[in-house]
């Protein structure tokens, strides 16, 4: 249908035709990919495309499509070379290196390069022009085949070469190359239509050695022998029209299971986990039979392969008749924990074979219904095998997280409309990127997408029923079914596209229900709902009286009109009330039922008809209000604030039968820690019947109550004697039975209540000694010798409820962090670490979880001040080389040290990891963490903020992350966090750079800013710092006093003045000042250490100073100026400062403190200038703690 | 002569001294007789009208009468138990001397005769105080169908049994105590000696080797190591698969075990992993029937074909 043109295709769209007209001026019926040569040792592939291709315009002379990486070498077109432009502006985003480095900028620059080349938008970065030979044969419309030759030379996005580095041949090393990437990504590893939206068929051909398999998409037709019989080629055909992105390889020398149930599914995994695989797959067949049964559809695909790969870019990829798995999800029969988490990983894959694979969308912006009904059908397989508590705790779990994401960025768009006019050009302004595409996509926007898909497709089956639901998915599958049968028409094969507009034509036609409202709140508007509830009782009216309120104007939430579900629980029985929220009604008045309570002894009906005693002493005599539940259902996206009392969430905790209002009663319960609370929250504990992760999180809940209720506890630390009865044996009360983990909820009871416990405190603040001891003989006794399970997590967990024990050290003095000064508590701990961790060497657990566990709890030690901070050791085990898991534990804490410690030179090494690390994912997760954990944010000075990072992180976005989608998305992610959308406030401003050139080259406006700057960055250091400061910030308060009367007495010292004049100038004077881009921030530190060796008698205060700025290392002065205020208050000392000599200058304490005290009037005589925030410095220089103390004493009893 | 005696008598006093000092009672008893015995020899023989004898020829007598008197006392108490008796009498004497050929009738004068030598009595020593037996307990009196006369039980700890090998400990908690123990010992000696052996990484700068840690090594192939189970998990997993039943016998165990005999899915599923070799055994020999892309014979190059077909 050429003559129609664009114009009429989005008339179709807007009036829910299914009739789908391409962007492009042609169309494809079929594509050919023959890979002839794949080489793992150069990690290059050769290779050539044919396309065909119908014009459908006369004038078709340039065809664009999509090619990232590839070396083409040639292309002909009906056997005629072709001259053909390569352009890619997404390699480069920002050119002529402007000084621009905004990010608004850059987000609109990277918008448009990706729209450049957007194949939905008929772009690409291949254009080919149309030997003039074959106009005439165009103008007829008649059949072009694109014939491309291409090579692929160490591909870094797209195509993943995985090769370790032993002896042997490539497959006796296990060496495996898999297709990747992030949405449409398969432009990275042959040129192609890269849209979700060109579907045609495919043959794929790939020759490797003899030793390989080559798993692709569709049937494998045949396999033959190279005629010198080192090498096979396999044949694949895929008759099933399909997107070129879904296309996907996996090559490797992988062993072969054909699942024993279902001979057409074929399961691969690397050479020796032929166990693990048959384990871990021998559960598939009921996921097929589950959605197949739902669905009343066949598995569309003749065959179905599932690839289990090592360096997996993401757990789970879905590709048409095949799914990459990440080999990490193999387990044996051993492992408990992992074995639910694999078998979700394995219905996502498969629910997206049906949504996602077979049926593709039409545009990006039809991307939600896809991930919405694959999300959902993978919960309905949920609540069918996990059970409904597990589901609706699911679905609880899913909606916190999407309410929580859109209340901090400000919402999420599940269906952008693009294009109408300018104002609406971006829907989503608050986002520091483009969501026009899912390239400029945050990853973490993406995740949240695809769950609050899921989220509304089950708010619409709350409006339609399932029933209706999974009629209009089986009408969906089957149309594509018939159109996918067909040979080629390019309108039939449309049908196997879905839009947003064609699934609501659906559902109306299915259902005749109208559920426009709901799609217009939830699907085209942004934003969640907030409630905040309270009520009271109107005795005389008997009526509850419901106020509920909304916030709509903070960002990311909307406002909410409609119905409302309240459920009432009162004595004679659980009442439902649906309430219309309405612009301005807040109130809600709601007929009670049940006067008071007259017949004490009947049982009370719940909900479920059940009937139960219940102890009412505890409710207002006056009021049959048992609880109050407002949105039971999770009907509405929304956060709910309500108020009720301690004894209504005990209620509800106790009786409710619902997973999701025991979970919200636990949360509420948290504020009430009183003894009831801790009954009823016991009672739950102990409850069998009870959903297990509702105990798991009482038992937090209950370690938090008891803190609050240190004071007035009675008996033994919480959870101690309950743990004790469950777990421990009759005789040997303090001995733990030998592990058997038959019943899985004890398990992940058993594992987490010793975790819990950890987190208790006593009085001081400190773990208790019991508890401790506790946590060390569960340890000690552990015995899984008659175990049928793995008992390696349960002994992680032990390790984290070590680690959860641990709290600051108090430090007596300012001395090096040594074995002689561990606190003996630590040093029982730190001695099952090291065991455990050596341990791991020699018979390392499944993931080496403990590893892990063992990493984390190091750097809680060290972050707490009983071991040296030090990222040595992690930085060992981050290596390449290591299990993932342990990397990414490992990275953590090098990332939180860099925070923690302000350390230049391990952010660098991180920066360095994210650029080279041969493993997409890490590269992936270090960014992630970074912007999880933010060495400094916008908002706040750090040393570690300067031109040079700034430099290097937009380039790694500009250019160094183009083979990436998400990892440049990450990258911009992190730039965000770090400076924010507007120019980064270390670089000096353009303006006046360009006048301080054209002045003395001297940063004349330095004077005001400098102070400013110090300022803002010892204000930076107050919230980063440790958390053990609050303990010390009292006594300093006093001290300070102390001080200020001391002042008075000072004897002056003119010559030590003015040296301290001398220096305090220093910062303001030009010629200092014009290294300020990366040194002037930390101004004050060299002169802190030139102070230190010019007056020795100053040491003590000197040294105070060092110690909190703990670089633990020593430092000259001039390193000190580039890594300056490494802020781990409670870390080493430096070597240099005279801890000794603090006995032998006692004497000289008197006069020593007297100059220090100078020094301070001076810094306040600077306060007025530097804007008062030197202010914030000075707690900190006496916050180290008792040192202060140790050198001020002295001179007060003088 | 004297001399000779006296060198003998020295010689022999010597060997005796020497083994008198190492006396027992019942020597004590033996040389005391033996004296007596000598001073009868001696004065029968100043009797007999000699003034001095060689010792040899006193020791010889001394001998011949001791045996002579031993006989008749053996022989007195035969004719005594011969007539059941245990106690001697006169007449048992009488009769032995009879036998021994010996005239009793002259028995009485020769007692009376005039010249003969009155021996002072020996000297009474204290009876050698025999230690008292350790008496442990009561001796047991004889039950009835014992006769009174016969001997008393003796001592009870001389019959009576205590075993007195160390018991087997078979507490629980002790048990566990040691195995735990045992273990965490084996572990901490196992590792230290690793990280001696190997290169090791420290938390403290200053202390290497408090806490030693076996320094990371990274490994060509990561995975394998994190995910097969350690050959100790496969041989625990044979050895609770086996003895399952046994397992039921703990009986700190036991109720756990009978309150989740009917877990959930997972145990089925583990059951099914269970048939599962068994399963795809099955299929091995019907795996021709299967028919999977994946499973077929890789084709000879086309080539090959065209030249077979030409």
């Amino acid at each position: 249908m050429p003559p129609t043109g664009l114009e009429p295709a989005r008339m179709n769209r807007k009036k829910g035709d299914k009739g789908f007209e391409s962007p492009r001026p042609y169309k494809l019926t079929h594509q050919v990919v023959c890979i002839n040569n794949i080489n793992f040792q150069r990690k290059s592939v050769v290779g050539f495309v044919e396309l065909t291709i119908f014009p459908t315009v006369a004038n078709l002379n340039r065809i664009k499509l999509n090619s990232k990486q590839c070396r083409i070498y040639r292309v002909r077109i009906n056997d005629l070379e072709a001259a053909f432009i390569y352009n890619d502006p997404t390699l480069e985003v920002c050119h002529n290196e402007s000084k621009q480095r905004n990010l608004n900028y850059f987000s609109n620059a990277y918008a448009a390069a990706v729209s450049a080349v957007d194949p939905d938008a008929g772009n690409g970065e291949l254009c080919i022009k149309v030997p003039s030979e074959l106009w005439k044969h165009v103008d007829e419309l008649k059949v072009l085949k694109i014939h491309i030759n291409f090579s692929l030379d160490q591909p870094k996005g797209g195509l993943h070469f995985v090769v370790p580095s032993v002896e042997g041949s490539m497959a006796e090393r296990g060496a495996h190359v898999f297709s990747c990437g992030y949405q449409n990504s398969t432009r990275f590893w042959f040129p192609c239509v890269d849209s979700y939206s060109e579907l045609c068929t495919w043959k794929l051909e790939f020759t490797v050695d003899a030793a390989m398999v080559a798993v692709s998409n569709g049937d494998l037709v045949e396999t033959v022998y190279t005629h010198d019989m080192r090498k096979k080629t396999f044949h694949y055909m895929l008759a099933i029209p399909t997107a070129a992105s879904n296309i996907s390889l996996a090559i490797g020398p992988f062993e072969i299971l054909v699942d024993p149930y279902m001979h057409e599914v074929t399961h691969f995994c690397l050479p020796q986990l032929l166990p693990l695989l048959k384990h871990t797959t021998s559960y598939l067949h009921e996921v097929f039979e589950f959605y197949e049964e739902i669905l009343t559809c066949r598995y569309p695909y003749s065959c179905f392969k599932t690839v289990f790969i090592d360096e997996a870019y993401v757990e789970v990829a879905a590709y048409a008749s095949m799914s990459i798995f990440s080999t990490n999800l193999l387990h044996s029969a051993m492992i408990i924990d992992e074995t639910p988490l694999t078998r979700r990983c394995l219905a996502q894959s498969l629910a997206q074979q049906f949504f996602g694979c077979f049926i593709s969308r039409m545009s990006w912006s039809d991307e939600w219904v896809l991930k919405g009904i694959s999300g959902y059908i993978y919960g309905l397989w949920m609540k069918k095998t996990f059970g409904v508590n597990e589901y609706r705790h699911w679905i609880k779990e899913e909606l916190d997280k999407i309410v929580a994401y859109e209340l901090k960025t400000g919402g999420v768009l599940l269906h952008p409309i693009f294009g109408g006019g300018k104002e609406k050009d971006n829907p989503a302004s608050h986002l520091h990127f483009s969501i026009k595409h899912p390239h400029t996509l945050s990853w973490e926007y993406y995740t949240m997408f695809q769950c609050k898909a899921h989220l509304v497709m089950r708010l619409i089956e709350n409006r339609i029923s399932m029933e209706f639901m999974l009629q209009v998915f089986n009408k969906l599958l089957s149309l594509a079914s018939t159109a996918s049968s067909q040979k080629f028409q390019s309108h039939m094969w449309s049908q196997m596209l879905v839009s947003t507009s064609g699934f609501l034509k659906s559902i109306s036609n299915v259902s005749g229900k109208d559920i426009q409202p709901l799609i217009k709140q939830w699907v085209d508007q942004s934003g969640v709902v907030k409630f905040y509830g309270s009520f009271a009782f109107n005795r005389k009216r008997n009526v509850l009286e419901l106020e509920i309120k909304q916030d709509y104007t903070s960002p990311g939430t909307q406002k909410y009109v409609g119905p409302l579900k309240v459920t009432v629980q009162e004595l004679d029985g659980s009442f439902n009330h649906t309430l219309q929220i309405e612009e301005n009604s807040l109130k809600h008045d709601i007929p009670c039922h049940s006067k008071s309570r007259r017949n004490k002894k009947k049982k009370i009906p719940l909900m479920n008809g059940e009937e139960v005693d219940m102890d009412l002493s505890a409710m207002d005599a006056d009021s049959p209000l048992l609880w109050i539940r407002i949105d039971p259902d999770m009907s509405v996206l929304r956060k709910v604030e309500f108020e009720q009392a301690d004894f209504m969430w005990q209620y509800q905790l106790r009786y409710e039968r619902d997973v999701v209002a025991q979970q919200e009663s636990i949360l509420a319960l948290e504020k009430f820690p009183t003894p009831a609370s801790r009954l009823a929250l016991t009672d739950i504990l102990e409850q069998e019947q009870c959903f297990y992760r509702v105990r798991m999180s009482a038992c937090f809940c209950l370690a938090k109550i008891a803190n609050s209720m240190v004071s007035t506890w009675t008996g033994p630390p919480a959870m101690k004697s309950l743990f004790t009865r469950m777990f421990c044996c009759k005789t040997c009360p303090n001995i733990v039975k030998t592990n058997n983990f038959m019943s899985f909820q004890s398990y992940f009871l058993q594992k987490t209540m010793p975790v819990a416990m950890a987190l208790l405190r006593d009085v001081h603040n400190l773990c208790p000694k019991e508890v401790l001891t506790f946590i060390l003989d569960l340890i000690k006794y552990n015995d899984n010798r008659k175990n049928k399970f793995s008992d390696n997590y349960y002994r992680a967990e032990m390790i984290d409820a070590l680690a959860n024990s641990v709290t600051p050290a108090v430090s007596v003095n300012n001395e090096v962090r040594t074995l002689d000064n561990l606190n003996p508590d630590v040093r029982l701990i730190l001695e099952e670490i090291t065991r455990f961790l050596n341990m791991e060497k020699l018979l390392p657990s499944y993931r080496h979880t403990i590893t892990v566990s063992c990493l984390r709890a190091i750097r809680v030690l060290q972050k707490n001040g009983h071991v040296p901070s030090d990222p040595a050791l992690f930085k060992s085990y981050a290596e390449y080389g290591h299990f993932v898991d342990i990397r990414i534990a490992a990275l953590e804490a090098v990332v939180d040290y860099t925070k923690v410690d302000r350390s230049y030179e391990e952010l660098q090494w991180l920066l360095n990891m994210i650029q080279n690390d041969p493993v997409p994912y890490v590269r992936h997760k270090i960014l992630n963490m970074l912007t999880k954990n933010p060495p400094f944010t916008k908002n706040m000075e750090s040393p570690l903020c300067n031109e040079a990072l700034v430099d290097q992180l937009w380039k790694l976005m500009n250019s160094g992350t183009s083979h990436d989608w998400r990892l440049r998305c990450g990258a911009v992610d992190l730039y965000f966090t770090l400076f924010g959308l507007s120019r980064p406030s270390c670089l000096p401003l353009p303006e006046l750079g360009l006048v301080l050139n054209l002045k003395e080259k001297k940063a004349v406006l330095n004077p005001t800013i400098i102070p400013e700057a110090i300022g803002n960055q010892e204000a930076a250091i107050n919230p980063s710092s440790h958390a053990q400061l609050v303990g010390f910030q009292n006594p300093f308060s006093n001290s300070q006093d102390e001080e200020e009367i001391d002042m008075d007495t000072v004897h002056d010292s003119q010559a030590f003045i003015s040296h301290h004049l001398n220096m305090l100038e220093r910062p303001s004077t030009p010629g200092l000042s014009k290294y300020r881009p990366t040194s002037s921030r930390s101004a004050l530190i060299p002169q802190h250490s030139t102070g230190c060796d010019g007056t020795p008698t100053t040491k003590p205060q000197w040294s105070m100073e060092l110690a909190r700025k703990g670089t633990g290392k020593e430092q000259s002065p001039l390193e000190m100026s580039m890594h300056p205020v490494a802020a781990a208050p409670l870390s080493v000392f430096t070597k240099e400062p005279a801890s000794s000599k603090h006995s032998d200058h006692h004497h000289h304490h008197h006069h020593e403190h007297k100059k220090k005290k100078k020094k301070h009037k001076h810094k306040h005589k600077h306060k007025h200038k530097h804007d008062g925030k030197e202010k914030d410095k000075e707690p900190f220089s006496f916050s180290s703690p008792a040192s202060g103390r140790s050198v001020r004493s002295p001179s007060l009893s003088d | 002569m004297a001399d000779t005696a006296a060198t003998a008598g020295a010689g022999g006093s010597g060997t005796r001294s020497g083994s008198k000092q190492s006396t027992n009672p019942a020597d004590n008893y033996h040389l005391a007789r033996r004296r007596t015995l000598q001073v009868v020899v001696s004065s029968l023989l100043t009797e007999a009208g000699f003034e001095s004898a060689e010792k040899a020829s006193v020791e010889t007598l001394t001998e011949m009468l001791q045996s002579y008197i031993s006989e008749i006392g053996r022989s007195a108490k035969s004719y005594c138990e011969h007539t059941a008796r245990t106690q001697p009498t006169l007449s048992d004497i009488v009769v032995t001397l009879v036998e021994m050929g010996f005239n009793v009738d002259t028995l009485p004068a020769y007692a009376k005769r005039s010249q003969r030598m009155v021996i002072t009595a020996p000297p009474v020593t204290n009876q050698p105080v025999t230690p008292k037996a350790l008496t442990a307990g009561q001796n047991r009196p004889h039950p009835p169908h014992i006769p009174s006369h016969f001997p008393e039980f003796p001592d009870p700890h001389t019959y009576i049994k205590t075993p007195t090998y160390r018991e087997p400990v078979s507490d629980y908690q002790v048990l566990r105590e040691k195995a735990a123990s045992q273990r965490r010992d084996v572990e901490r000696a196992l590792t230290r000696f690793m990280a001696k052996t190997g290169e090791t990484q420290s938390l403290f700068k200053d202390d290497v080797s408090t806490f030693p840690l076996i320094a990371a090594r990274p490994f060509t192939i990561p995975y394998l190591t994190a995910l097969l189970p350690s050959e100790l998990e496969m041989q625990q997993m044979e050895e609770t698969d086996s003895s399952e039943q046994d397992e039921q016998t703990d009986t700190e165990n036991l109720p756990l075990h009978i309150s989740t005999d009917d877990s959930g899915a997972e145990k089925e599923n583990t059951s099914v992993l269970q048939q599962n070799p068994s399963l795809s055994g099955s299929r091995n020999g019907e795996e021709t029937v299967i028919d999977n892309p994946y499973l077929r014979p890789v084709k000879k190059p086309k080539i090959r074909r065209k030249k077979s077909l030409s």
